[in-house]
């Protein structure tokens, strides 16, 4: 093939400009690319129908090899056997490592995969490689999802018979505003649109709004309001929602997110089988990759069927002179993942506290995604809502791809004769946006959990006498220190005039439209007076690039605290 | 011309109205609180139209001021349906700004009580759901300001010099041959500005809003328990700056009452209980209210 395989259609960070262009003549598809497990769906006219690849499936493995001559994803490669993933030479789990720096502990954590992850611990992106012809080639895990897109696409051109050009996806919950951007990146490198990154559970919300308006419909009773707890865990993320639903609105009260999933679950196991195993696999020569992509598989198999049976038997040979025969029991599983069970149930406990729902008002309790199937998960779901039962009506593995699609419909502005797409998600932040102030605070402007869209200012002034500049450091996140948080971009307000600390108000306005776009609009205002000073800045975040672990620490470096800001208490 | 305002303000400040300065702060001038309101916020200045036209948070939305939480969860669904920008277009995004605004305002106990005192609604809690509102008696044009016009009907002589010159503001009751505040700022500021001036007993009043609702509550007459033929018939107190006053203090004091007793009455109960509870401290407050107006008319009657 002569041809690239995918070209760069805008490399510009800001295609949110043209998202506002009204008229989508054409039904947006919606993906679900999941750490492990990759899928499409779309509105066909008077329904969800999810598409299939060539050898029938519906949910495709999310990898791209580097074997042959040309990159090939898990949508169109036929695999000959599970080891051909592990062989060094294919790609997976780039969700997990999609923008994120070398100092960040899912980075440090997916070096124990078969390909090559390098990290320098500096705050850079790390370097990811994959084996090929003995060699390691290096890549981006933006490339690697764009490869992978790039075959979506044309399976999903061949079998709607249109060009593809825009698409809602998923994402985790706790995905920060820059790794949006490079899921952007990488939908622009395929050429595909972004219409609406959505987070994973409230595409399930929107799914069961679908699923509670047909109900009424059917029964002729009145819409009354429902709400539903949903808890999505994956390969690589675990996300809750709180939504409260009546008449197809879908309201989302709460999100909580973390990075933790069936990775970890099958990291500790591996750990646990294999004490060892984190050091005998750092060197990554070719008998290594081997031996892991073994030891992956069977302790996989031991995973999936523990969720049945009470106790497993693992015989793996990993041919390097190592043999493990080991029993494995349900209580040892749960054990050795205990942290990650416990931290299942503060997302669980935070995200209900936040969305101010009594356990005893949840009408329903969804559990989504491939790790819905582990006894002790939904045990630890059903404890914490107080539900003996939960939700039965949707597929776990296709609920939130389904509900990409629906969104993808409603947002194009298809309408259906029969009320199916009379739907509507009003979404929340899942994350706090706000600027560096007071010192070294993170002083949140539109917190946690603010409906969407969302539009905020808070009043800062200066710290020192006769400061005609300030800097506003732009953070996104929970922790009340700004290190704790991830910087989104900086910039300066100059033109200040000179005044006494504690004079001039220094307006900062956020705002979040509907499609998640982040600007924030900064000015002076002398009290006494009307007009800004000058004129006041407007940009769009996140305004970072890659390497943005050393931003923060470099602008500390050269301005220290004479830029500060500190913030203005409101006058009563 | 908002300058020139200022004195004559203080000139036709009445002799109840001075007593009871604390009800208009001096401080807060007029040209002050008109700077305010026209302020141009630093981000906002493409917005400045629609901030000017902003809606009352119950207008926008199409509800009562006395709309329970599940009435206004649904229109403020109905109406998102309708204007969210995934169904309007990026058109919807201002409006469904004003929205989510207004939904979380009314829907927060404490700031719709907050908002409905800054618009005028005095509202008094009484269970989970219910308001009961002390309604003021004026409507606004336009945006709310820190200030509002008030007549004390008790001086009034009913010349209509007011309405003359504002009629958009002012009407006269022609059964009670006083005038009346029918629209705050309904007409512009340089014909209030003659109105308040041309009034002879200088009974038209610059009150601040949160107190406005409460005055234009007192002011109405209500009607006077009688012991047969004697003593029955419409009264209002004498001095309505001072009774507001005391009111107003009875209601703080009722308030933080009521908290501290939601405080220790947190302990599980049966739904039933939980009724007989809500009944009781409903007719408590309805009694306490009915007190509060009785002991009113005791001090003014």
């Amino acid at each position: 093939m002569a041809e690239p395989q995918y070209t760069v259609a805008s490399d510009s960070e800001t295609t949110g400009e043209e998202k506002s262009s009204s008229a989508f003549p054409e039904t947006a598809i919606g993906i679900d690319i999941g750490t492990s497990k990759c899928s499409v769906a779309v509105w066909n006219g008077s329904q969800v129908e999810l598409l299939k690849n060539t050898r029938n499936q519906k949910l495709m493995r999310s990898y791209v090899t580097f074997k042959d001559e040309v990159p090939s994803g898990g949508v169109s490669n036929q695999l000959s056997h599970e080891y051909e993933i592990l062989s060094g030479a294919a790609i997976f789990n780039m969700k997990r490592l999609i923008g994120r720096v070398d100092t960040d502990p899912v980075v440090h954590a997916s070096k124990r995969l078969p390909f090559l992850v390098q990290t320098l611990d500096i705050g850079v992106r790390p370097f990811i490689a994959a084996l090929v012809s003995n060699a390691w080639r290096s890549t981006t895990p933006e490339e690697v999802l764009a490869i992978f897109l790039v075959e979506l696409r044309a399976m999903a051109e061949v079998q709607l018979k249109r060009p593809i050009r825009n698409v809602v996806l998923t994402i985790p919950v706790s995905f920060s505003r820059f790794q949006l951007t490079r899921i952007e990146r990488a939908c622009a490198m395929a050429g595909l649109h972004v219409l609406r990154l959505m987070p994973e559970p409230t595409a399930v919300a929107l799914l069961y709004a679908q699923q509670q308006q047909q109900t009424v419909h059917e029964n002729m009773g009145s819409g009354s309001e429902k709400n539903a707890l949903i808890f999505n865990m994956g390969a690589g993320y675990c996300d809750v929602a709180v939504t409260a639903t009546a008449g197809g609105v879908s309201q989302i009260k709460a999100l909580a997110g973390a990075a933790i999933g069936g990775e970890d679950i099958l990291q500790n196991m591996m750990q646990h089988l294999l004490p060892n195993s984190e050091n005998l696999f750092l060197s990554h020569g070719i008998n290594e990759i081997k031996s892991l992509g073994l030891l992956r598989v069977a302790t996989e198999d031991a995973i999936h069927r523990l969720s049945s049976q009470s106790s497993v038997q693992v015989d793996v040979d990993l041919r390097n002179g190592s043999k493990i025969c080991k029993v494995v029991t349900r209580e040892e599983f749960e054990e050795v993942n205990l942290k990650v069970f416990e931290k299942c149930e503060s997302l669980l406990t935070r995200c209900l506290r936040d969305s101010k729902v009594d356990r005893e008002d949840l009408t329903d309790v969804i559990l989504v995604g491939g790790c819905s199937y582990i006894p002790n998960i939904r045990n630890v779901v059903k404890g914490v809502c107080k539900k003996e039962e939960l939700y039965k009506v949707i597929n776990p593995l296709e609920a939130a791809v389904c509900g990409a699609a629906l969104e993808g419909a409603v947002a194009s502005g298809i309408s259906d004769p029969f009320g199916s797409l009379d739907l509507l998600t009003i979404q929340a932040t899942p994350l706090g946006v706000g600027i560096r102030a007071d010192g070294n605070s993170f002083v949140p402007i539109i917190p946690r959990n603010t409906t969407m869209p969302a539009r905020k200012e808070l009043i800062f002034t200066t710290t020192h006498d006769n400061q005609t500049e300030a800097l506003i450091l732009v953070y996104e996140g929970e922790g009340t220190k700004v290190e704790e948080n991830h910087l989104l971009g900086y910039f300066k307000i100059m033109g200040i005039p000179a005044a006494p600390k504690g004079i001039p108000e220094i307006n900062v306005c956020m705002d979040i439209d509907a499609s998640n776009a982040l600007r924030v609009f900064a000015g002076v205002v002398m009290p006494g007076t009307d007009q800004p000073m000058a004129p006041f800045m407007e940009v769009r975040m996140p305004t970072v690039d890659d390497g943005h672990g050393w931003c923060a620490e470099a602008l500390n470096r050269t301005y220290g605290s004479t830029l500060d800001l500190v913030t203005v208490q409101k006058k009563m | 011309m908002s300058v020139s305002l200022l004195p004559i303000d203080h000139l036709s400040m009445p002799k109840a109205f001075q007593i009871h300065a604390s009800y208009f702060n001096p401080s807060t001038t007029i040209s002050r609180c008109r700077h305010k309101c026209s302020r141009v916020r630093c981000c906002d200045r493409r917005r400045e139209g629609s901030a000017r036209t902003k809606k009352n948070y119950y207008e926008l939305l199409g509800v009562s001021v006395d709309s329970s939480t599940q009435k206004i969860k649904e229109a403020y669904r109905k109406l998102q349906k309708q204007y969210h920008p995934d169904i309007a277009g990026h058109k919807g995004h201002e409006y469904a700004l004003m929205l989510n605004e207004a939904y979380n305002v009314l829907m927060t106990d404490d700031l719709r009580t907050k908002y409905d005192a800054s618009i005028g609604h005095m509202t008094v809690q009484i269970g989970k759901n219910n308001y009961v509102n002390v309604m003021g008696s004026s409507s606004w044009k336009g945006p709310l300001r820190p200030q509002a016009l008030f007549v004390d009907e008790n001086a009034c002589i009913g010349c209509r010099e007011c309405v003359h010159h504002a009629s958009n503001t002012f009407i006269l009751d022609e059964s009670m041959g006083c005038a009346r505040v029918k629209t705050q700022y309904g007409d512009d500021d340089q014909k209030i500005e003659v109105s308040v001036e041309s009034c002879p007993v200088n009974c038209i009043h610059w009150v601040d809003k949160e107190e406005l609702a409460l005055l234009e509550f007192l002011i109405q007459p209500q009607l006077k328990q009688g012991y047969g033929l004697f003593g029955q018939g419409w009264e209002r107190p004498a001095n309505v700056f001072m009774a507001a006053k005391t009111l107003s203090k009875q209601l703080r004091q009722q308030a933080e009452h009521n908290h501290s007793n939601v405080r220790t009455t947190v302990e599980e109960e049966t739904p039933a209980q939980a009724e007989a509870r809500a009944n009781a401290s409903l007719k408590i407050k309805m009694e306490s209210f009915s007190k509060i107006w009785d002991s009113l008319n005791e001090i003014f009657g």
